[in-house]
């Protein structure tokens, strides 16, 4: 296989365990006080939505070259 | 909000005082002593851009010129707008009276971060000398805005403009950022926001905006240098760029940087004008978020400074309908302050002069900004000395006349002594003459179309540009005997006590000059500090005007 | 701000307290002005791509998609061992706090070296930051000022591994981990933004 079709692999596989690491942090997280942690929660739901980014990426669903 | 505990935190914790010179008064971490090097730093300029503005009218007396050459005059005018806006209005406002007075005011021994606040004031002279060093390599010359493509052709010296504005620039922001924490968590118990003084509550609504609009700021100078400098289009419509993007990156600055430069006078004003009334302030609550509505406010009407850029018709409708609604807040303090002094007892004491001048004369420049916004009034006089006219009247008429006020008011407070009040009001009555002679007229050359930053215009209008360059040498003049009068009161001025004005807010409890401490007990507040006839809404003050040692456990 | 003198005990933990309270604000309002700039940079980028041209411009080959996800799929998990980082930090595991930090530091390196790559690419296709009209100006400025802020993350991040090696921080009073943390989780996010508009629209 070719460079390319290895980093669409690795996007898919890297962007799935940001997508299920971030959406589990982000539960166990979810009743913390204080506002560190409330910043903390913005920021695991966007990393998440940038984990399925990824992983569409991959994918070849989305993107332009 | 959480309301830090009486004993223990920061707010008890006293740093010993520094006794070297240098770490006492160059580089020192006290907040009274950041701000009177702020305020003494931004005189300076205040005279540097006065002399500049000076040339301007020396140059204007004929015609023809021949003062200077046409380019030396573009280069004056350019670096005039800019230090009076960066390097005097700006700093003085808020890191000047910002750090003299708000501290204490809310109760607090320092601001949040004192280390923060000294890089901010050592960036700002920095910069100050930066931006006057740009005359050595040829200075900007399109004015305080830099509109390229005329920027992007300028000397060298617009490089190290750029330079320089953002170095002020992140000095604002710091000081912006600084004050907003000290502000949020840093008032004494009992202090609430419905409790603050209003100064405070201008400076409140000041500080998002130097945090936020100057880091927009920054992001436009940071690719005009990069476009100068290394060549990479932004700006240049001939490779793609556009020049409009320059105008809504630097108006979505500049527009809530003229707020930066009135909320924080708008404060002053409102504690001089209830403490020389004697009379509560007319509408605390009404003050005080109509300033909090004219900085959201401010962050949606950039684009009336546009209306003859180019800009999509629809998008000039709602632009020009925002700006008429600022005018409201903006009303409201106005009629405020005006049923603040209606039935009340008042001492006309220079620092009332210049408030009530401020009243007048801002209200003129308000009035003529509505003007400015209606579309069809403002693509007649776009470019023309309407533009000067207006902006003087609010930054002069408005700022200029709130920092004196502040000055008078509060010089007993910096330093123990009083200036005279006799060549106060011999300055407030040369300044408002040479003010209005040197300004008012520029309304009608405007409206008759001689356009502005030319150094050679119609020998139509030379009568009246000589009369308002003579009347501008009597306002240099009534700055020239403000600055005596300065002078002369810090060492020979009438020693007064603690509290000349019988003024009710913190800083006036406490001895004058502040002690480095400001209090030996941090006070509890129990209400607001404008009603004249009830006794004063504070609590554990009893020993700060006495000789009793600075307690132990507060160390 | 500094401490001058130690208070008796109980004292210093309010004061801990309240110092952290505002250290906290103080940094979060440095990231709204950081995201401030980034904001600016990302207005501009859009007014000049809708300013007629079509995007790519003409002559103009984007960079390549495959890796670019490939990046930020690497990025964005650095957020993640991050977090994780700080949270087996405050559980007092020491071990796994040091390691994951140290991964996220090498995810960040390898962001970097993948970005090293991505412009490679472009310069030989003689795409530069000046001489490729406002797709250079807009995709190296934003591009590379995210760069310079992973580089200083890396940095930050090394300073305060070493810092907790000697033991700086402790399970009470770890501010400088917290800001850490929120900084690293900003410059992901920001790429989640960045990434959507130069390489998904």
């Amino acid at each position: 296989m070719n460079v390319v079709a290895w980093e669409h692999i690795l996007a898919v596989a890297g962007g799935i365990v940001v997508f299920l690491v971030a959406s589990f942090a982000l539960r166990a997280d979810w009743k913390t006080p204080g506002l560190d942690n409330q910043v903390f929660k913005l920021m695991l739901g966007l990393l998440a939505l940038g984990g399925i980014l990824a992983t569409l990426t991959g994918l070849q669903i989305i993107g332009k070259s | 909000m959480s309301v830090i505990a009486e004993h223990g935190g920061i707010a008890e914790h006293i740093h010993p005082e520094p006794q070297g010179f240098i770490r006492k008064y160059i580089f020192s971490l006290d907040h009274k002593i950041i701000g009177i090097q702020y305020l003494i730093t931004g005189m300076v300029f205040l005279v540097l851009g006065g002399l500049l503005a000076e040339l301007i009218r020396i140059q204007l007396m004929n015609a023809n010129g021949g003062f200077l050459t046409p380019d030396v005059y573009d280069e004056v005018y350019s670096i005039h707008g800019s230090t009076m806006v960066w390097l005097v209005g700006i700093p003085i406002l808020t890191g000047g009276f910002g750090n003299v007075i708000m501290p204490v005011q809310i109760g607090a021994r320092d601001v949040a971060f004192p280390w923060l606040n000294m890089i901010s004031f050592w960036l700002f002279p920095i910069a100050g000398l930066m931006l006057f060093s740009s005359f050595l390599m040829g200075a900007p010359v399109a004015g305080w805005t830099e509109y390229p493509p005329m920027s992007l052709q300028g000397a060298a010296g617009t490089s190290m403009w750029c330079a320089a504005i953002f170095l002020v620039g992140i000095s604002s922001t710091l000081t912006g950022m600084n004050f907003l924490v000290t502000i949020l968590k840093m008032r004494a118990p009992g202090m609430t926001f419905t409790r603050m003084p209003l100064f405070c509550w201008g400076q409140f609504a000041t500080a998002p905006l130097l945090m936020i609009a100057t880091t927009a700021l920054a992001a436009a100078l940071a690719a005009l240098f990069m476009e100068r400098q290394f060549g990479v289009p932004f700006y240049d419509p001939t490779r793609g760029g556009s020049p409009v993007m320059w105008q809504h990156m630097f108006w979505f600055y500049s527009h809530p940087a003229v707020y930066i430069m009135i909320l924080p006078a708008f404060g002053i004003i409102s504690e001089v004008i209830s403490v020389f009334s004697r009379k509560p302030i007319f509408g605390y609550r009404l003050i005080a978020f109509s300033s909090a509505a004219i900085a959201l406010a401010g962050f949606m009407v950039w684009a009336h400074h546009m209306f003859t850029s180019g800009i999509a018709p629809y998008m000039q409708l709602p632009f020009m309908i925002l700006t008429f609604v600022i005018a409201v807040p903006t009303g409201v303090k106005i009629f405020s302050w005006m049923a603040t002094m209606w039935g009340g007892k008042i001492h006309l004491t220079s620092a009332m002069l210049f408030t009530i001048g401020f009243l007048i004369l801002f209200t003129f420049g308000g009035i003529s900004g509505v003007f400015l916004a209606a579309i069809p009034f403002d693509l007649h006089v776009h470019g023309t000395y309407f533009i000067p006219a207006h902006i003087h009247y609010v930054l002069v008429g408005g700022s200029v006349m709130g920092i004196f006020a502040g000055i008078y008011y509060w010089f007993p407070k910096i330093t123990g002594r009083q200036m005279s009040e006799f060549w106060g009001r011999v300055h407030f009555v040369l300044f408002v003459i040479g003010f209005t002679g040197t300004f008012l007229p520029m309304h009608w050359l405007g409206a008759m179309g001689m356009p502005r930053r030319v150094a050679t215009y119609d020998p139509q209008f030379q009568t009246i540009n000589d009369v308002m360059s003579i009347f501008s040498f009597v306002m240099t003049f009534a700055i020239l005997i403000f600055f005596i009068n300065v002078i002369f009161s810090i060492r020979n001025g009438k020693k007064v006590g603690h509290n000349p004005w019988g003024a009710r807010t913190l800083e006036w409890q406490i001895p004058s000059p502040m002690p480095y401490y400001n209090f030996k007990h941090i006070p509890s507040v129990y209400g607001l500090p404008y009603d004249f006839t009830e006794p004063l809404p504070y609590a554990h003050l009893e020993e700060e005007l006495t000789d009793s040692p600075v307690p132990v456990g507060a160390h | 701000m500094a401490v001058a003198s130690v208070p008796h005990e109980g004292q210093a933990d309010q004061l801990y307290v309240e110092t952290r309270a505002l250290r906290l604000q103080g940094f979060l309002l440095f990231l709204v002005s950081d995201l401030v700039l980034f904001s600016s940079f990302i207005f501009a980028y859009m007014y000049l791509r809708n300013s007629g041209q079509g995007w790519p411009p003409p002559g103009i080959t984007r960079p390549a998609i495959a890796l670019g996800g490939l990046n930020a799929a690497i990025l964005f998990g650095s957020g993640a061992t991050m977090h994780y980082a700080l949270e087996n930090f405050k559980r007092g595991n020491f071990i796994r706090y040091a390691w994951l930090l140290i991964f996220t530091i090498i995810l960040g390196a390898l962001f970097l070296g993948g970005q090293a790559i991505e412009y490679t690419t472009l310069f030989r296709e003689h795409i530069t930051w000046a001489g490729s009209g406002i797709f250079g100006a807009s995709f190296f400025t934003l591009t590379g000022m995210h760069g310079f802020h992973v580089l200083c993350g890396i940095i930050y991040l090394t300073i305060l591994l070493l810092q907790s090696v000697h033991g700086v921080y402790d399970k009470q009073r770890y501010f400088g981990l917290t800001a850490g943390t929120l900084y690293w989780h900003f410059v992901d996010v920001i790429w989640v933004v960045l990434f959507s508009i130069f390489y998904l629209v």
